[in-house]
């Protein structure tokens, strides 16, 4: 019974999640022009300190994944402040440095991060969910599902939920004073400090909250695969997350979520193809960086879907 | 006195861009600054919003030195300005151009936003409202839902307008409004200037469009080669020496004497 909650395309579909969260990180500066490839080392800033307290001091998960989306957003003020002076392309190879020195800081502190081994035994969130409606008596076969079905089952759902969160948040963040005044910094930094916006505070306001969202990303990553290395936080996820918003279009905030979700199944849609998929993909990005460099979805294209003028795309 | 320019001085290495400029603004007047390219106009308009700083003297705003603010304070405080080459946001639409320049009169942050209190509610509501109020004083509420980007130029520079008023300046500082302008639009823009100054906001206008300038200014000042050359009612300017010689230059006999 029950059969059709199948574990690996709910892991797929956890991934997936993970990988919204990650692409919106790369959205939210971006939305106010800053382009940052930090994404990767914010996510080992939250992974790591997420992994080390509920590790090292039994703390529960759920403060671990909020200490470590908080240090990364604190981490992310630091070092947004002075990025201002960065722009563009400059500010997009500082911050991929920042996400190399944050990843060999990892592979180097063996005292704690046990090096480039990595951290094992991270508390995993389905395994202490299924203790903890166990303590209230509850048995996953009750409902018909067998334990590590309504382990993934659970990480899965509640991963859709903080998603469904962060997006409301932003949603209605970006369709507010605050989104106006990330939205005018991008298209004219100048005209928007003279229209009386503060554009230290919203650019590090902006830069902190997608450093803040990546650790989250993070921390929840550690804790759904209970294992973590530097190597997952290398200088190809940074640019995998990347690619998620700009390929699925970085102007709106529903771009970004498609990239993540076509992204993250391509290569596992593509399995039959086996060694080939790879190259497929590859392939698929240069023409759609040569065609459509905006990315899939922008706001004339989804201005055409809902049959309005242009300016009601959602996100802007 | 609104604004007092005091003795303003700015190089640019070794370029004296202005030198000991002064002049002031009466409250509800509108002042003009005329000269030839490069006197030294806009340069003035950037060291009033403080986008260059002042290399000397001072700029007095209702007796407040506002010398050396951050740009967004300036504005904050009641200055707002339009840009000669226009730096709308192109890809927001019309009606929003003017709700980001509503920013300084509103104050919701992220968390009311996000929970959307009622405080941020009707802030917003009323955004929206004066933003609509002021698109049908320049007469664009009809394309309200058009991107910035999409509009005509005479349009785009009345819009830059509209989204300057939504700040509610007590000053206005208009950098060629009626550059790119056929004559019609150039007369409707005379009567919305007016109408602006009719609302007790004082504006300070660079503009080249000389029959313009001459119809709408209560006073002048005439800037070249960044030194203030005369001041004065229009018609004192018309009949200036000094003025005439500036833009036409000098007699052919005199310049060989």
């Amino acid at each position: 019974m029950l059969d059709f909650i199948n574990p690996y395309y709910l892991q797929i579909g956890s991934f997936i999640l993970i990988n919204i969260l990650l692409a919106i990180s790369v959205y939210v500066p971006l939305s106010s022009g800053q382009l940052s490839l930090g994404s990767a080392g914010f996510m080992a800033v939250g992974a790591y300190t997420s992994a080390l307290l509920t590790i090292n001091f039994d703390l529960p998960i759920y403060i671990g994944v909020l200490a470590g989306a908080c240090v990364a957003g604190i981490l992310g003020i630091v070092i947004g402040i002075p990025s201002l002076r960065l722009t563009g392309v400059y500010l997009a190879i500082a911050t991929l440095g920042l996400g190399e020195v944050i990843r060999v800081i990892f592979v180097n502190w063996d005292s704690v991060t046990k090096g480039s081994i990595g951290l094992t035994g991270v508390p995993q969130i389905g395994r202490e969910l299924l203790t903890l409606v166990r303590g209230f008596g509850f048995q996953p076969d009750m409902i018909g599902l067998k334990n590590n079905q309504f382990v993934y089952l659970m990480v899965f759902l509640l991963l859709f939920i903080i998603v469904i969160a962060t997006l409301l948040f932003f949603v209605r963040q970006q369709n507010s004073r605050v989104g106006r005044s990330f939205s005018s910094i991008q298209m004219d930094e100048k005209a928007a400090e003279s229209m009386g916006i503060n554009i230290m505070y919203f650019k590090v306001l902006a830069f902190a909250q997608g450093a803040f969202l990546a650790g989250l990303a993070g921390a929840l990553f550690a804790h759904v695969m209970g294992y973590i290395s530097p190597s997952d936080f290398s200088y190809h996820r940074a640019v995998e997350i990347l690619i998620f918003t700009v390929f699925g279009g970085s102007e709106v905030i529903i771009g970004s979520i498609f990239g993540a979700v076509f992204l993250t199944l391509m290569p596992e849609v593509l399995r039959f193809v086996s060694e080939y998929r790879y190259i497929i993909y590859g392939i698929m990005l240069v023409i759609l960086m040569a065609v459509r460099p905006q990315g899939i979805l922008d706001i004339h294209l989804l201005g055409r879907f809902k049959g309005i003028k242009g300016s009601k795309g959602g996100a802007r | 006195m609104v604004l007092e320019i005091q003795n303003v001085s700015k190089n640019f290495g070794g370029i004296h861009a202005l030198k000991n400029v002064s002049f002031s603004l009466k409250e509800g007047e509108i002042y003009g600054l005329i000269g030839p390219n490069g006197a030294g106009k806009t340069t003035m308009f950037n060291l009033i919003t403080n986008i260059f700083e002042v290399s000397s003297g001072e700029i007095i705003f209702n007796n407040d030195n506002i010398t050396g603010l951050k740009p967004h304070k300036i504005t904050d405080k009641g200055i707002c300005r339009t840009y000669q080459n226009i730096r709308l946001f192109s890809q927001m639409s019309a009606l929003k151009n003017v709700m980001v320049g509503g920013h300084t009169r509103s104050s919701s942050g992220v968390f009311s936003s996000v929970f959307r209190t009622k405080a941020q509610r009707n802030e917003e509501a009323q955004l929206y409202e004066k933003a609509e109020e002021l698109l049908e004083l320049v007469g664009l509420l009809e394309l309200k839902d058009t991107l910035a980007e999409n509009l005509a130029y005479g349009q785009q520079r009345r819009l830059e307008i509209a989204r300057a008023l939504a700040s509610n300046p007590k000053l206005l500082l208009l950098d060629e409004p009626a550059a790119g302008m056929n004559e019609k639009e150039t007369d409707s823009l005379y009567d919305l200037i007016k109408l602006i100054q009719s609302k007790g906001i004082t504006v300070l206008i660079i503009e080249h469009d000389m029959p313009l300038v001459m119809k709408l200014c209560d006073r002048i000042t005439v800037l070249n080669f960044g030194e203030k050359l005369a001041e004065g009612t229009p018609i004192e300017i018309q009949n200036n020496e000094a003025v005439i010689e500036a833009y036409l230059g000098k007699e052919e006999e005199e310049e060989i004497a």
